[in-house]
């Protein structure tokens, strides 16, 4: 077991740095370089040259890039440009909040797509059933943006339930607040993928559902309600918890729209603001982050389900 | 040529005898030929007039007037131009790049499959929005930008579905004939496996589009899209948020617009999924479900 997740791990590194040298090389290759946008737009050749030498950027490219890359995987992005801090101090300030969003939209989905799942798979062409699927079908349409500018419209301007904006209070500091603030966003986001989750469950149900070990429970005249419960569930939740760690994945990494809908301060409008004021150590840093927790989950999920399910061989 | 008319027009019939299907094409068609004329149609979408700023729909504004008295209809319909004309061009991209990245990496094999597929693999490293808006971060904000980045994202599905069509393909008799006769490795490519290959790639071009009108919509949501005085749908959507008190339908009437047009494209994808080639259940735009969350 050991040896697999090293094994997984170290398949890791070529991705991780062929990545993270794409993301050096783009910015690298800013039409103006990196320096236009330290230094200003309206910077004369003098505070041009001061620049340059103070961020190093006229030493050769290959020894930039390493050093870059050495402060990178000791965890130094450099100093933000715009904001005189650290790089990773600034995301560091913003990781919180779009953790707790990513765990709250996922039991939203979680909370609503499995319950419809095992309705549906039970009763194949009913009406819950049809509604599932066009369901689904509208998940993928129907745009993060405007479903929560609809869900602001109804429970923020209309009802005033809801705040508009969502501010990010730590669950465990104020656990109603965190939640009031949460609701919106984590049910744009849970609205989203439940219908993809459950459609991937629904269909690893049914298949279940036709295997022998179910006419078996059968005929030894098990209740239905544990067949079901029981025996089948376990088996479908197998390869549905791929699809869940995808969707964790996504969330800290791809929030990026909804946050800005609800103006969260995640780590998806800190790149926003990065990008927009072309803050390029910031930028850089932004996405490698990202990219090592996408990349981590991704791979978590890979051994928790090769610890699960005995039959895959992680030898 | 005529056989493959007449065999465009029975999947066209077959399309229009399902009602989702027949809804969705007419829908696009209709949006298309809107986008196409719109010079023509009694419409101006920069036309202001501030006392008429932020009016409900009427007779004259169907769907009301924005924060400086723009018709709200003419600027959904210029957008719809901006939309059509990003996904159509981003998906040209993605094709053009990515069908030939996978017919070499599954006719060859070996080092030229692996080299190119880690390349595929780095550009799905990230979730597409990211990885369009890193690109936009390079490139500078601009609706070719916004076109590129877009297309980019798109490679990796051209490259699997064209790799794995090839792959099945690659061992027919037709194919090593062609091989024992002498035919060059890019005869037999583009000659040989493409023209077989039509079916899978279509269905992706139509689904892609998708994905692409909603990404760069997204896009031009958060900013970073196509610059504003051209009129684009996201753009409308980020604008309109700042009036949901004083006028919800600025937000929502192009919302829905926008919503019909990709739900369109996506039901027409899966119906020629399920008839070229007899996927019912196909995972189809391995990259819809990341691209806006």
């Amino acid at each position: 077991m050991i040896g697999f997740v090293l094994r997984r791990l170290l398949q890791l590194v070529p991705v991780l740095l062929l990545a993270s040298t794409a993301i050096w090389a783009m910015i690298y290759a800013v039409p103006g370089g990196p320096i236009g946008a330290i230094a200003g737009d309206n910077a004369s050749p003098e505070q041009i040259a001061a620049a340059t030498a103070q961020f190093g950027l006229d030493r050769p490219v290959l020894v930039q890039y390493a050093d870059w890359l050495w402060n990178a995987i000791r965890g130094d992005f450099g100093m933000s440009i715009r904001g005189r801090a650290p790089v990773l101090e600034l995301i560091g300030q913003r990781l919180p909040a779009t953790l707790q969003l990513a765990v709250a939209a996922t039991i939203v989905s979680l909370v609503i797509g499995i319950p419809v799942a095992i309705a549906s798979a039970l009763r194949p062409g009913s009406w819950l059933d049809r509604i599932l699927s066009g369901w689904s079908a509208m998940a993928l349409g129907v745009p993060t943006f405007w479903l929560g500018i609809l869900l602001i419209l109804v429970f923020a301007v209309e009802l005033r339930w809801l705040p508009s904006a969502s501010a990010y209070v730590p669950i465990w500091k104020d656990p109603l607040g965190a939640i009031r603030n949460l609701a919106l966003p984590a049910l744009t986001l849970g609205i989203y993928v439940s219908g993809i989750l459950a459609r991937f469950l629904r269909a690893s149900l049914v298949s279940e559902l036709r295997a022998d070990y179910v006419r078996t429970a059968r005929s030894k005249g098990l209740p239905e309600r544990q067949i079901v419960g029981v025996h089948i569930l376990r088996n479908a939740l197998l390869p549905f918890i791929t699809i869940v760690g995808l969707m964790m994945a996504n969330f800290i990494g791809g929030a990026v729209v909804t946050e800005a809908v609800f103006t969260y301060p995640g780590i998806g409008r800190l790149l926003i603001q990065a990008i927009s004021t072309r803050d390029y150590p910031l930028i850089q840093g932004c996405i490698v982050v990202i990219l090592v927790l996408y990349i981590a989950i991704n791979m978590a999920v890979d051994v928790l389900y090769a610890y699960i399910d005995p039959r895959i061989d992680y030898r | 040529m005529r056989k493959l008319g007449s065999k465009t027009l029975s999947i066209l019939g077959r399309l229009l005898a399902s009602k989702g299907s027949a809804l969705a094409l007419i829908f696009l068609v209709s949006i298309t030929l809107a986008a196409i004329f719109a010079d023509f149609l009694p419409l101006n979408p920069v036309a202001q007039k501030l006392a008429n700023a932020l009016k409900g729909p009427s007779a004259t504004n169907w769907f009301g007037t924005d924060e400086l008295g723009r018709d709200i209809l003419a600027r959904v319909i210029f957008g719809a131009r901006t939309s059509l004309v990003t996904a159509g061009g981003a998906v040209a991209i993605a094709a053009l790049v990515g069908v030939p990245i996978g017919l070499v990496a599954g006719f060859f094999g070996g080092w030229r499959d692996a080299a190119l597929m880690r390349f595929v693999d780095v550009l799905l490293a990230l979730p597409a929005i990211l990885f369009a808006m890193a690109m936009i971060a390079v490139l500078g904000r601009s609706q070719a930008a916004a076109l590129i980045a877009v297309g980019l994202t798109g490679i990796p599905s051209f490259a699997r579905i064209t790799r794995a069509q090839v792959l099945t393909l690659r061992k027919r008799d037709f194919v090593t004939a062609v091989e024992a006769f002498g035919g060059t490795a890019t005869y037999n490519m583009f000659r040989t496996i493409l023209p077989n290959s039509w079916s899978p790639i279509f269905v992706q071009v139509v689904v892609l589009c998708s994905v692409a009108i909603l990404l760069e919509a997204a896009l031009s949501f958060l900013g970073v899209g196509v610059p504003p005085p051209t009129p684009s749908w996201g753009e409308m959507l980020r604008t309109g948020k700042s009036y949901l008190h004083e006028a919800p339908y600025y937000a929502v009437l192009p919302g829905i617009v926008l919503t019909l047009t990709i739900l369109s494209f996506d039901v027409l994808g899966r119906a020629l999924a399920d008839l070229l080639e007899g996927r019912r259940d196909a995972v189809i735009a391995p990259k819809a479900e990341e691209v806006t969350s």
